[in-house]
């Protein structure tokens, strides 16, 4: 039996997750909630997490009805994500493990996501997508490394969808991918915005400045409404994703698709994806909003991965980072 | 065994004249007759303009290979099936098609035959079986047919790379540069 | 002189043809046309996308497609030639290069091949070969958009039994100036190169070499794709 304690806290969301043996024993979780219209930064979130950390450490512990003695191995994010609150969750970690006296170990926030999505669906060998605030990846495994196939040029789907939101001042409660989602489900008009894919990969930057400088407008004089700004934002933003995955998919021959991150929970895009892989006779994976959205249990089932194939941190390499590459660690655990 | 008998210019061996049934529209095929020494090309064309004859009449110096004349006579039947044509007529929509602008008053000057040609390429879009419209169009003109790949020896290649605005990198081939041109004009 | 029934014959004529690909975007058939051997390039609908936004896509991509072939032939660079373009059913009709493999198959085979007195000098040269036929497109300012080993042939030449390297699926191109675009055009092709062919980085080196060294505005775009490089590890995390 392995258990494994995960902290993530690498953008405005602090998780703490317990695995078991493939158990998900506990996985509380506090959102850093900004005004409509603002962004998360770098040193309040950290302030955030910092009044949480403990209240929700001692939740997954209760939740999963045990003590540290019980942990076999703390896991945290090392990366990659902001600065100032992945510094938070690793001095955490970092004292927990000297506290208890169990072994550290640093997981890539990408590869928890991955390995949680794993584990949930059952997927064998999926190529996946990855997209979140901070992320946009189409990734695949191979020959022990999770390899980018596609991603964003720019900036992450995520981010885009959450400074438009901020443009119309959409709530950032829960989130405002979320709330842009329930916005699209009601607009009827499609607009026409910019389409940019670049052979395996793609470019948002593009289509935010356009809408950033044009929605203003369209709206003030009545050419559309905000809801058709979010259903249209969102067709051409996961036809998008869509197409660089479809494009993966036959360039590796590969009959699975599962969708990580937060903008998996999108249940448009997990629609659209949907229908590509009918047509391909592929089959798709995709998790629900508690794996989806960045949480413990995922850095702590990517580190039980690592710990069962004898990886560990030393102390003195517990550092965190900002830009950690998916495909920079070796997947010891996989053939 | 007859008809040769009575019109002896009429040769009805296919090393004359050129017949393609187009892959997109299997009921149409294409005709293509080349004549040379025509002494009659204005009474031609003025049964050209009254409808009295059921061809194109295409100047022969344009023309590099009749694989020319088919592209331009595909697309022809092509916009003529989806109501698309530029033109009057599917033998106006033809002549049109082999030029590589898309003035069309320009094409029929230059591609089309004029008064004072003494060469004549003549096309035909019909059904399979009917050689009726060969006959009668053969009996018109004044002038003597001549194999259809004889083409290329009545081209005016300067003129062609004129008007077609080749490229020195182009010059290997020709009919390449022809037919591209003329397949993406709408969008070029 | 009535021409009835004709929104049924494409799909007849693809349907008696040889099926070649099934890809994401489009199926490729083989098959004669007008007397010439052909290849037919059909783009189908993608139902995941909405009607207009997919419509709209499927054109612009059949266009740039030709535009960017009657580009680069006039500049000398090889392209099929275009035979036909039906707008409705987004079908181009292409000169099929007919003896012609693809670059993938062909350093794929090279690289397994133990007869291959010398593979790495063999595809020295076809490296080279590459890198100064897309500094060539690239002075024409044409974008490919999607540059892969197999987006390219190779075509036994005539008399010189050299090899012709002819260039193919024009959907993604568009044309620019910008020394942006032709240094992320460059970063797709190495990445779809070192992820296809494992051990080319030197191979691809020689590839960026000879792209410098024939283009005369190669300095800016070497430059550009050394950026993109390095921007997937440097994206700003900030939400």
């Amino acid at each position: 039996m392995t258990v494994v304690i995960g902290f993530e806290g690498s953008a405005n969301k602090i998780g703490v997750g317990i695995v078991r043996d493939g158990e998900v024993l506990s996985n509380p979780r506090r959102t850093y909630i900004t005004p409509p219209g603002q962004g998360f930064l770098p040193s309040e979130t950290a302030r955030h997490h910092r009044s949480v950390i403990l209240t929700v450490l001692k939740e997954a512990l209760e939740e999963a009805g045990l003590k540290p003695a019980d942990v076999d191995c703390v896991a945290y994010t090392k990366g990659p994500g902001m600065g100032a609150p992945l510094v938070t969750v690793a001095l955490v970690a970092r004292t927990v493990a000297q506290l208890w006296g169990k072994p550290l170990l640093g997981v890539n926030h990408c590869i928890g996501h991955i390995e949680m999505g794993r584990l949930i669906t059952q997927a064998n060998n999926p190529t996946v997508l990855y997209v979140s605030g901070g992320n946009t990846q189409v990734i695949a495994y191979s020959e022990r490394r999770y390899r980018i196939f596609g991603e964003t040029i720019d900036i992450a789907v995520g981010n885009c969808l959450d400074r438009f939101a901020r443009v119309i001042k959409i709530s950032n409660d829960p989130s405002p991918g979320y709330n842009i989602e329930q916005m699209a489900k009601k607009g009827t008009q499609y607009v026409e915005l910019p389409y940019t894919v670049k052979g395996m990969d793609v470019s948002f930057s593009g289509i935010l400045s356009y809408i950033e400088e044009a929605a203003g407008k369209m709206l003030k004089c009545n050419q559309c409404t905000a809801e058709d700004l979010c259903f249209s934002l969102q067709e051409i933003l996961f036809s998008m994703l869509v197409e660089i995955t479809e494009r993966a998919m036959a360039h590796c021959s590969s009959q699975e698709v599962l969708i990580v991150g937060g903008v998996g929970c999108n249940l448009r895009l997990q629609e659209m994806m949907g229908v590509m892989c009918k047509e391909r006779g592929a089959k798709l994976f995709a998790t629900d909003e508690s794996f989806c959205i960045d949480n413990g249990a995922m850095i702590a089932q990517a580190g039980w991965e690592m710990f069962r194939s004898g990886q560990t941190t030393e102390l003195s390499d517990s550092w965190i980072t900002q830009r950690y590459r998916t495909d920079e660690v070796e997947v010891t655990w996989r053939d | 065994m007859l008809e040769s008998f009575f019109y002896p210019q009429i040769r009805f061996s296919s090393v004359m004249y050129s017949t393609q049934e187009l892959e997109l529209f299997p009921d149409r095929t294409v005709t293509q007759l080349l004549f040379k020494d025509v002494k009659n090309a204005a009474e031609l064309r003025k049964n050209a303009m009254e409808g009295k004859i059921n061809g194109a009449l295409i100047n022969p110096s344009m023309i590099v290979s009749p694989f020319q004349v088919l592209v331009a006579a595909n697309k022809a039947v092509h916009l003529h099936s989806t109501g698309k044509m530029k033109t009057r007529s599917l033998y106006s929509e033809i002549i049109y098609n082999l030029s590589p602008t898309n003035n069309i008053s320009e094409a029929f000057k230059r591609f089309g035959m004029s008064d004072s040609d003494s060469a004549v390429l003549i096309v035909l879009v019909h059904l399979k079986e009917e050689t009726q419209h060969m006959t009668d169009i053969i009996a018109k003109v004044d002038g003597q047919q001549i194999p259809i790949e004889d083409v290329s020896m009545l081209t005016d290649t300067a003129k062609v790379k004129k008007l077609y605005k080749t490229t020195p990198q182009e010059d290997t081939c020709l009919l390449d540069a022809v037919v591209c041109r003329m397949a993406t004009k709408d969008v070029m | 002189m009535a021409v009835e029934g004709t929104s049924v014959a494409l799909p007849q004529f693809l349907k008696k043809i040889e099926l070649i690909k099934q890809g994401a975007e489009a199926r490729v058939y083989r098959g004669s046309f007008l007397g010439k051997p052909t290849i037919v390039k059909e783009r189908f609908p993608k139902l995941y996308r909405h009607p207009l936004l997919d419509e709209k896509l499927t054109h612009r991509r059949t266009v740039q497609e030709v535009r960017s072939i009657l580009r680069c032939r006039k500049a000398g660079i090889s392209a099929p030639v275009v035979y036909f373009v039906d707008y409705t059913s987004h079908c181009i009709f292409l000169e099929d290069i007919v003896g012609s493999i693809t670059v993938r198959d062909h350093i794929a085979s090279t690289q397994l091949s133990s007869a291959q007195k010398s593979p790495e000098e063999h595809l020295d040269q076809l490296a080279q070969k590459m890198g100064q036929i897309l500094a060539k497109m690239h002075d024409e300012d044409v974008v490919h958009g999607d540059l892969t080993t197999s987006n390219m042939l190779l075509k036994a030449g005539a008399e010189s039994g050299e090899t012709e390297l002819v260039l193919i699926d024009f959907g993604l191109s568009y044309i620019s100036a910008l020394p942006e675009d032709k240094g992320v055009d460059m970063y797709v092709l190495e990445k779809a190169f070192l992820s296809t062919h494992p051990n080319t980085e030197a191979l691809f080196e020689k590839l960026l070499k000879a792209y410098a060294a024939s283009s005369k505005k190669s300095h800016a775009v070497i430059k550009k794709l050394d950026e993109v490089r390095l921007r997937g590890r440097k994206r700003s995390m900030v939400g």
